[in-house]
């Protein structure tokens, strides 16, 4: 599937980079391949626009925020979050003709992070994590970077208790025990998958610090992995002392090789217990283990199930694609691949 | 002529990277646009398979040696050099299913090279190299590099005796004799075989190099092409001294070829060390890099296509035999379909 060519994945909110991202001014940002310019209004409510100024097309995300407007870098025109523009500094007279107009998007503010939504009404809403307002829990931004794969890829690792042994041998994997466990529940929804399973792992010296278990060598996630369709997850990790570890990680698509992965994490113990500093630095190298492999797979991830071979512990990414696949036909598209039809140029050659 | 366009380019046999680049484990290359994960069996002989698990896609080179077998570096699966899973490690029990496949490759060690021929049965075998054989003969590994240019660009560079003067007035070249040497050339089973006598500056350098304190001398060469991009010159000095050089240029994709060089010396370390030898002809082939990566990398076959002089008889004829190679295949496949 070629995530710019199924226009329905533009009915999704996606967060696209922190909010602390506009403090400084405008940003830009590719979501399925349509480039944003964003920024905070006057009330510190992120906007998005096209990143084209309908003038002489000079991208907006150069400029600068006038009020609750973005200024145009070549020639000062004004923008505000509707598209219009409301400032034209060369006409003398108060108003500007209707046709000086960019695109807008929905925005919006949550979880510290900007979230568009490029055609309105969304299918779904932003999904719910209630430990965010839960005064128990603290929230620790982790990682915001650009990821040269598709976020399908990312999703189906994110639920493959396959690969921790392999991919992750380093940090929490048992090689020793590559047969994964069984799953205790497997509860579908419309737009999304809730998982439950009970996963061994290693405690390296970090982690033993991390999870306050000093001594234990050997512990099992407890966890809980719910799929948001298209590209977002969270993985609840209850250990066994009490402690939770849940963590939020969307892969937004950029365009069809590329996913802006954002992660943060919900804790329910405190600083003094375990720094956000080592938190993070733990997950950052997981999630580095699985980056170098992920980016070596194929990002045009066929929904087909007869494409790839499959084994036993894949099935919620199975699932994935099949629900995909459904939501697609639901809309009238035919999935697009590489191989799904030849490139324009080649047919007008024959 | 671009190379990914003629299957006919997947039935010979290339080389892709010193066998001891594998050492230390495996080894990705790109080979006419195929991916390749290549590595040792327990035999020490090298294999090669497509560079995509079929199960989720992720590159096999990324992942470890096994015994005989790549394990792929995502979930552990093992798959020997005929591509055939060999295990799953998630599997407790049953066979393995037959679907677990990845394509595979002939591969093979000569010359100190991992070779790799896409296509099987190939065209024509590996081009032997006699001197490979004579133990009065030491072989010096020169170059294993990316240039961005096509690899008959890089052939007929090698048969092209009116480059000299320009390309490599700073080495051997002589801008006050621009005349090309005259050739003779004969048709050979795998490609042209080209007798050249050629004079050449001889710097100081190369002067330590070869032994002979000439500032000209001459270079009596035996020229072999074998189609479509390995060459091999076996130049004689007049004190005797062979130098043979193998020029390989094998395809990545249709602008980037994989230069490998190496030589054989019929003299020894104590006479000529291997380093000057390499930094001399690493001056030597910068300066063919330098305009080669400037060229159109779609060479044309067609005489029409660009402008010739008497000097690019040999090219010519390159040209006209591997038209004539594309041409034949073109015509067996339509036969066979």
């Amino acid at each position: 599937m070629l995530v710019t060519q199924q226009p329905i994945l533009k009915r999704f909110w996606y967060p696209v980079m922190p909010m602390t991202e506009l403090a400084a001014g405008p940003r830009p940002f590719t979501l399925l391949a349509q480039p944003l310019a964003l920024w905070l209004d006057q009330q510190g409510i992120p906007q998005a626009v096209e990143d084209r100024c309908c003038h002489r097309t000079a991208q907006l995300s150069l400029g600068q925020v006038q009020g609750d407007a973005i200024q145009c870098p070549y020639h000062g025109w004004q923008f505000d979050g509707s598209g219009a523009c409301v400032k034209v500094p060369q006409l003398e007279s108060a108003s500007s003709p209707k046709s000086y107009q960019v695109k807008s998007f929905a925005c919006q503010a949550r979880y510290g992070y900007v979230w568009v939504c490029l055609e309105s009404p969304a299918l779904q809403p932003i999904p719910e994590i209630p430990e965010v307002d839960d005064p128990g829990f603290r929230q620790i931004q982790q990682f915001d970077e650009t990821w040269q794969c598709s976020g399908l890829r990312l999703m189906e690792n994110s639920f493959d208790n396959s690969h921790p042994q392999f991919v992750h041998a380093q940090t929490f994997g048992i090689q020793a025990d590559p047969v994964p466990p069984q799953l205790d529940a497997f509860v579908e929804g419309d737009y999304g998958l809730k998982v439950n399973y009970r996963l061994p792992v290693y405690n390296n010296d970090l982690q033993k610090a991390n999870l306050g278990m000093d001594d234990t060598a050997l512990t099992v996630r407890i966890s809980e992995g719910t799929w948001y369709l298209p590209f977002m997850r969270t993985l609840k990790i209850t250990y066994p002392n009490g402690l939770i570890h849940l963590i939020f990680t969307a892969a937004t698509p950029i365009d069809d090789q590329h996913s802006q992965v954002v992660q943060f994490c919900l804790r329910n113990d405190t600083e003094e217990q375990a720094k956000a500093a080592d938190i993070i630095a733990f997950d950052r190298q997981v999630t580095l283990e699985d980056k170098r492999i992920l980016e070596s797979t194929d990002f045009d991830t066929p929904l087909s199930i007869s494409v790839e071979q499959h084994m036993t512990s894949d099935k919620p990414g199975i699932v994935m694609r099949h629900k995909l696949a459904a939501l697609l036909k639901h809309y009238g598209e035919e999935e697009q691949g590489q191989n799904s039809a030849p490139p324009p140029q080649e047919m007008a050659a024959v | 002529m671009k190379v990914t366009d003629h299957a006919v380019f997947r039935r010979f046999w290339y080389p892709v990277m010193p066998l001891a680049k594998l050492v230390d484990g495996p080894q990705a290359f790109v080979l006419l646009q195929q991916p390749l994960a290549l590595w040792l069996n327990e035999a020490g002989d090298p294999q090669a398979v497509a560079d995509r698990c079929c199960h989720r896609t992720a590159k096999l080179s990324l992942g470890q040696v096994q015994g005989d077998a790549i394990q792929c570096p995502y979930h552990g699966w093992q798959f020997d050099g005929s591509g055939t899973c060999v295990k799953v490690p998630q599997l407790e029990s049953g066979p393995i299913p037959k679907s677990y496949q990845v394509k595979s490759f002939a591969c093979q060690a000569r010359y100190g090279y991992v070779w790799v021929c896409l296509d099987s049965p190939a065209l024509q075998p590996i081009p032997d190299i006699p001197e490979a054989r004579d133990p009065g003969f030491r072989q010096i590994h020169e170059f294993d590099e990316v240039w961005k240019a096509s690899g008959l660009r890089i052939m007929e560079n090698s048969f092209d005796n009116a480059h000299f003067s320009y390309v490599h007035a700073g080495t051997l070249g002589s801008i006050d004799s621009p005349t090309p040497a005259s050739v003779e050339v004969f048709d050979h089973p795998e490609g042209l075989r080209v007798e050249t006598l050629i004079p050449v500056l001889n710097p100081p350098e190369q002067q330590r190099n070869l032994g002979l304190s000439d500032p000209i001398t001459l270079r009596q060469t035996e020229r072999f092409w074998h189609q479509p991009f390995f060459y091999r010159v076996r130049i004689t000095y007049p004190n005797g001294l062979v130098h043979v050089m193998v020029t390989t240029t094998t395809p990545i994709d249709d602008q980037h070829s994989q230069f490998i060089q190496f030589v054989y010396r019929s003299d020894r370390e104590e006479d000529a060390p291997a380093a000057g030898i390499i930094a001399f002809d690493r001056r030597v082939t910068h300066e063919d890099q330098q305009v080669l990566e400037l060229t159109d990398p779609d060479a044309p076959l067609s005489i029409d296509g660009e402008e010739h002089m008497v000097s690019d008889k040999t090219s010519i004829m390159m040209r006209r035999k591997l038209a004539a190679l594309i041409s034949a295949d073109a015509q067996t496949s339509a036969v066979q379909n």
